[in-house]
């Protein structure tokens, strides 16, 4: 059980931003059927009117399903926990507000998915019975928010939740049948495309009109901002908002212009790929922010400006390591652990999710040591992005091997990751593995491995088909991944300040993932800016290791 | 080209998991209900023992699976009864028996209304006489 509360903070941000990600899909999808697939059925031939009546079908039965799976593990979640740390039993937990909404939550859907299932295409009741449901899940959604809980203008805040997720729905939860709809012919994708540009304008509205009541609801000012984790992770979903519309624009010109040919809807659909990638970034974050307070509860000890732009005015990079016989020794880092503990436990009340620990404290050379890993794994990801340049330009036949920097990456991670253990330490491999953390580094490092090899692989020739995408994919996957677990913390400052340097390497991993994998599918145009784009954005990741500082 | 794919499956499926790992690390993670103010405050010194606790929240809470404990210096915990009527962004509860002498901490946890879990602890302590 320990186990388990040790997990729930980590848990509970992965299965919110997997229930965001499903319900937005599944409104989205709804929605999509109702107000467009069935009213335009009528204007397209026999044939395209059904496949995009099963496209939409499918779409709501999908995500309905991983919707209800995510949701209820993350109601349950919560139940266990609670559960396991108080003695009231089962029973008196079930009648909590939120275990009711889920309840709720989780009923609607299945009457949903139950009205969704007949193969017919829907009658009007049916169709307001679909309507209706999707309102009720996001009225039981809105209902069970972070808006629930305030005490001050809390019927704005719920409006704004409500227009905020229900926006997200129309925008970006009927991108998948979108995608999907674009392989009919392209008559039929026109029109389509056209109806779909009109909810997607609906849907930005709505977010901005949400985005407005949570700027004066929990952030407030611009010091909140970047002084804050909930601030400047609302400042990254902005940014990725920016970029998502910039896509739809372009979206939207393409959409009004699908040429008739088979291959007329290939750009389009390149854009859609790489808006659904943002958007499910965008996602994470806001799960991520589900974990944080809000940036107006926490006026004091806020990062101010001078601290950022005193941390992030560079410096030469630490290439020389601290002796290792400096590092703390960990029986004296234990003692210290626990009197600076003491101390953080003694200066003020901090709030924790269950199974959290403090930040582990430092001294001098950790962080020195910290900052030389930093600062060339960051050389090693700048020679990758500039290699990787080189190879876009063909001329350069030795730039193809670029891959195998990754391998010395890997090398690095692999001996400095751990200096208390082996190789550098006096704790034996075996012993070692009794540590998750050091465990985490020792896979990591083979995962870069992993990633190199497969690369490699492809760039020789050797290796083909769907193995391309491993590359792509694990950029996006770790891009998504920082942002949707980049919480710090109780207003440390310092854990504020090591986010504000990880949030734009998350931006440009997803960006970069995105690139790379519109250059492997085309269309030729694209795929050339994807092949210059990707690696400029790890040339932004080396330098941003590089300029990467801890004091 | 079978053989691809099934290479690609499962590299995406190690990556997932891996990167999935790799987040497991213990970093510390905020959550919604943060403490407001307390009485006694974090870290007082107390000259006589508090005939009552008080903790606010910035979020509106579930007050009945909410809890509060009391650990004595010598590690001994009691439960204390939550105040049902009050604020319902503070958790109350009186103390039927002074807290003697040394250091006690008030240990919490929280369930705001909008389903998440909070706990915490604020450490004082009573002087000697």
């Amino acid at each position: 059980m320990e186990q388990l509360l040790d997990l729930y903070g980590f848990a509970s941000v992965v299965l919110h931003a997997a229930e965001l990600v499903a319900r937005t899909v599944l409104l989205g999808s709804v929605v999509f059927w109702v107000l467009l697939a069935v009213p335009l059925a009528r204007l397209m031939p026999p044939g395209d009117a059904d496949r995009l009546h099963a496209i939409a079908r499918r779409t709501v039965l999908a995500s309905g399903i991983a919707s209800l799976a995510a949701t209820f593990l993350l109601g349950l979640l919560s139940f266990v926990a609670l559960e396991a740390t108080l003695d009231i039993g089962a029973r008196a937990l079930l009648g909590a507000d939120f275990i009711l909404l889920t309840g709720l939550d989780l009923l609607a859907m299945l009457v949903l998915l139950a009205l969704a299932l007949p193969r017919g295409r829907p009658a009007p009741n049916r169709r307001w019975g679909l309507l209706g449901l999707a309102a009720l899940v996001l009225l039981a959604v809105t209902f069970g928010s972070h808006a629930i809980a305030r005490t001050e203008g809390r019927a704005m805040l719920l409006a704004s939740t409500a227009l905020h997720q229900a926006g997200a729905a129309f925008w970006l939860g009927g991108l998948p049948c979108l995608l999907a709809a674009l392989r009919l012919t392209p008559p039929s994708a026109r029109i389509i495309g056209q109806r779909y540009s009109l909810l997607a304008a609906i849907g930005v509205g709505l977010i901005l009109l949400g985005s407005a009541g949570f700027w004066f609801g929990f952030i407030g000012s611009a010091g909140a901002v970047y002084g804050t984790a909930y601030g400047s992770m609302a400042a990254s979903k902005l940014i990725m908002l920016v970029l998502l519309l910039v896509l739809g624009a372009m979206n939207y010109r393409l959409l009004h212009r699908i040429a008739p040919t088979p291959g007329g809807t290939l750009r389009l659909r390149r854009f859609i790929e790489a808006e659904m990638s943002i958007g499910i970034a965008v996602l994470a974050v806001a799960a991520s922010l589900t974990s944080v307070p809000p940036a107006a509860d926490l006026p004091d000890d806020r990062v101010t400006w001078q601290e950022i732009t005193e941390r992030f005015t560079p410096e030469w990079p630490r290439l020389t390591s601290p002796d290792h016989a400096d590092l703390a020794i960990p029986a004296l880092q234990a003692q210290l652990d626990a009197e600076w503990q003491q101390r953080q436990a003694a200066q003020r009340p901090q709030a924790f999710t269950p199974g959290e620990g403090l930040l582990p404290p430092r001294n001098a050379t950790d962080i020195a040591w910290s900052e030389y890993n930093h600062h060339w794994a960051g050389i090693m990801v700048l020679l990758v992005g500039l290699a990787a340049l080189l190879d876009a330009t063909g001329r350069v036949p030795l730039a193809r091997h670029w891959p195998l920097v990754f391998l010395g990456l890997a090398a690095f991670l692999l001996i400095r990751s751990d200096p208390e253990a082996w190789p550098l330490g006096d704790i034996g491999l075996l012993d070692s593995l009794r540590d998750p953390e050091v465990v985490q580094h020792k896979i990591a490092s083979l995962l870069v491995v992993g990633f190199a090899v497969s690369e490699w692989s492809v760039r020789l020739g050797l290796l083909r088909g769907r193995v391309r995408f491993v590359f792509p994919l694990a950029m996006l996957a770790g891009g998504v991944l920082l942002l949707a677990h980049t919480h710090a913390i109780s207003n440390i400052k310092e854990a504020q300040l090591i986010e504000l340097s990880h949030l734009p390497l998350a931006l440009l991993a997803v960006v970069a993932g995105c690139a790379r994998w519109t250059e492997l599918r085309g269309p030729p145009e694209l795929a050339r800016i994807g092949r210059w784009l990707w690696p400029a954005c790890l040339i932004g990741i080396g330098l941003l290791l590089l300029l990467y500082r801890e004091a | 080209m079978s053989l691809c794919f099934e290479t690609a499956r499962r590299s995406l499926a190690l990556a997932a998991v891996l990167l999935g790992l790799a987040l497991l690390r213990p970093v510390p993670a905020a959550a919604h209900a943060v403490v407001v103010s307390s009485e006694p405050v974090a870290g007082a010194a107390l000259a006589t023992p508090p005939a009552r606790v008080t903790i606010r929240f910035n979020s509106r809470l579930d007050h009945e699976r909410s809890r509060l404990l009391l650990i004595g210096p010598d590690g001994a915990q009691t439960p204390l009864a939550i105040a049902g009527d009050s604020d319902p962004v503070v958790l109350a509860a009186p103390l039927s028996a002074p807290p003697g002498p040394g250091a006690w901490r008030l240990r919490w946890q929280v369930l705001a209304v909008d389903g998440h879990i909070t706990r915490g602890d604020i450490p004082f302590s009573i002087q000697a006489p």
